[in-house]
């Protein structure tokens, strides 16, 4: 049995009177890919972002209940969230390179946390991008653009610059819509691999992907987390008959 | 593309359900044709052989488009394996029913030594049996799964007292010994289609119940859940 990394407490969130979260307790292991899975506005991604605090960039939300990460309340008053998102880093659905080198890309979030070395950092820079399998592309072009990477290699970038401030918690938004299915298969193996070093939680809307990449799977549906279990179980004897409509398509 | 997918697992459920009642009116005919040791009847049931292994042809490929195309996860995925092993199981039953009706031939000189051993009341039980679990496919009630697992167990007793019989009778009768081993094979393959049976009815329980029971000694004997 896998320690618990994350553990939410009746976590409830309002968009000003609209109540996108309903007292949502879960634990979520460490060292594993949980993906969350629902239909469009289940509240799946505010779900996710509560997780390091993206949220408090939002007006009118308000937000009760408890999310502990290592049995740290981080809505706790004297939590500070540019530290709880080193811990708890996160990848979006569009890949959001800097305008600057592959190197600068990935050495930035260090740099600006301290690390001035120039060995340090280039130590840093190469294993971030080992670490996101995309070493072998780029290695030989460090200060060209990352604007002139392709859409994969640039997601694949996104997530070197999330793991080069050292996280312990990778949120990924729908990290490989936008991708095509080779990228994809790509980011997927990644995701694999990278739960030896990192807890994982993804959003998805592609039930093959969740299916594929995770070990836990969380359905929601209208702000509530309907069922959450093994995915092996959920895919196959989910026990909820919502989460069976919706993995099979017969929702609504 | 939901209803695509809906008409997809339909035909399949029909084409299995077809498939069955082939099968089921193979066997019917062929332990008729064995109590009457009926020649006639036994060539034809020979000759369905060829449809039943086109319907077989048929849905291993509808299923394989299926897993192909759609992914299936869920009660679909259940539904789709348990057809692709219904759908073998029903198969090698019609190939046991043809390879009985294949010795009918032999045996009518015999009818004497047919009813001593009483194979007409274990050709009855078999076909009761195939029917039962043809209504087990058809409706997915499943409140008689245990008494498919009775019936098969009780084919299996008597089949094991009828081949004891048939040895006792080739100690006795020389004369016998070529019908007596057609009669031992032709036990044999009534033994299989009633363990094919209850194979399908297992595979029934694991699309509506989700649990996979298959050699799990003693599960029917023990359980007190009721299906």
């Amino acid at each position: 049995m896998k320690e618990i990394k994350i553990k939410t407490k009746d976590l409830t969130l309002y968009y000003g009177s609209k109540m996108a979260l309903n007292s949502i307790s879960v634990e979520i292991p460490q060292n594993q890919v949980t993906a969350l899975i629902g239909p469009s506005g289940c509240g799946k991604s505010t779900f996710l972002r509560t997780l390091n605090r993206m949220n408090d960039l939002i007006p009118n939300v308000r937000i009760t209940g408890e999310v502990l990460v290592d049995n740290f309340n981080i809505y706790d008053k004297n939590v500070d969230s540019v530290n709880l998102r080193k811990k708890v880093g996160m990848v979006f659905q569009k890949s959001n390179p800097f305008a600057k080198s592959i190197f600068e890309n990935v050495a930035y979030g260090p740099r600006i946390n301290g690390v001035n070395d120039k060995k340090k950092l280039t130590e840093i820079v190469e294993t971030s991008l080992q670490r996101a399998a995309i070493w072998d592309e780029v290695k030989d072009r460090m200060h060209d653009s990352a604007l002139g990477l392709s859409g994969g290699q640039q997601q694949r970038l996104c997530i070197a610059r999330t793991m080069a401030v050292d996280p312990e918690i990778i949120l990924m938004d729908e990290p490989a819509s936008a991708l095509d299915p080779i990228s994809t298969s790509k980011i997927e193996e990644l995701i694999f691999n990278l739960k030896e070093n990192y807890t994982i939680i993804i959003v998805t809307h592609n039930m093959q992907q969740a299916a594929r990449v995770s070990d836990h799977t969380a359905f929601f549906y209208m702000g509530e987390l309907v069922e959450f279990g093994k995915t092996k179980k959920i895919f196959t004897v989910p026990v909820k008959k919502q989460t069976e409509d919706y993995i099979t398509g017969r929702f609504g | 593309m939901e209803r695509h997918f809906e008409l997809e697992l339909e035909k399949l459920k029909k084409r299995v359900l077809k498939m069955g009642n082939l099968v089921a009116m193979q066997i019917h005919l062929t332990m008729v044709a064995l109590v009457t040791c009926d020649v006639e009847a036994a060539a034809e049931i020979i000759e369905t052989d060829n449809a039943v292994d086109e319907l077989d042809v048929k849905i291993d490929k509808l299923c394989q488009r299926i897993f192909a195309l759609t992914q299936p996860v869920a009660t679909d995925l259940r539904l789709i394996m348990a057809s692709l092993k219904i759908n073998n199981d029903l198969e090698r039953m019609g190939d046991h029913a043809v390879d009985i009706a294949k010795k009918i031939e032999g045996l009518a000189d015999y009818k004497d030594v047919l009813v001593e051993l009483q194979i007409g009341e274990l050709a009855e039980l078999t076909d009761t049996l195939v029917k039962d679990v043809m209504s087990i496919m058809n409706t997915r009630n499943l409140s008689f799964i245990r008494d498919i697992y009775s019936d098969a167990a009780v084919i299996r007793k008597k089949v094991q007292i009828i081949s004891e019989k048939i040895i006792e009778l080739m100690t006795q009768k020389s004369d016998v010994l070529a019908v007596a081993t057609s009669l031992m094979i032709i036990l044999t393959q009534i033994e299989r289609i009633a363990g094919y049976s209850f194979n399908i009815a297992e595979s029934i329980y694991f699309v509506v119940e989700g649990k996979m029971v298959k050699h799990e000694k003693g599960f029917w004997d023990q359980s007190e859940t009721t299906p």
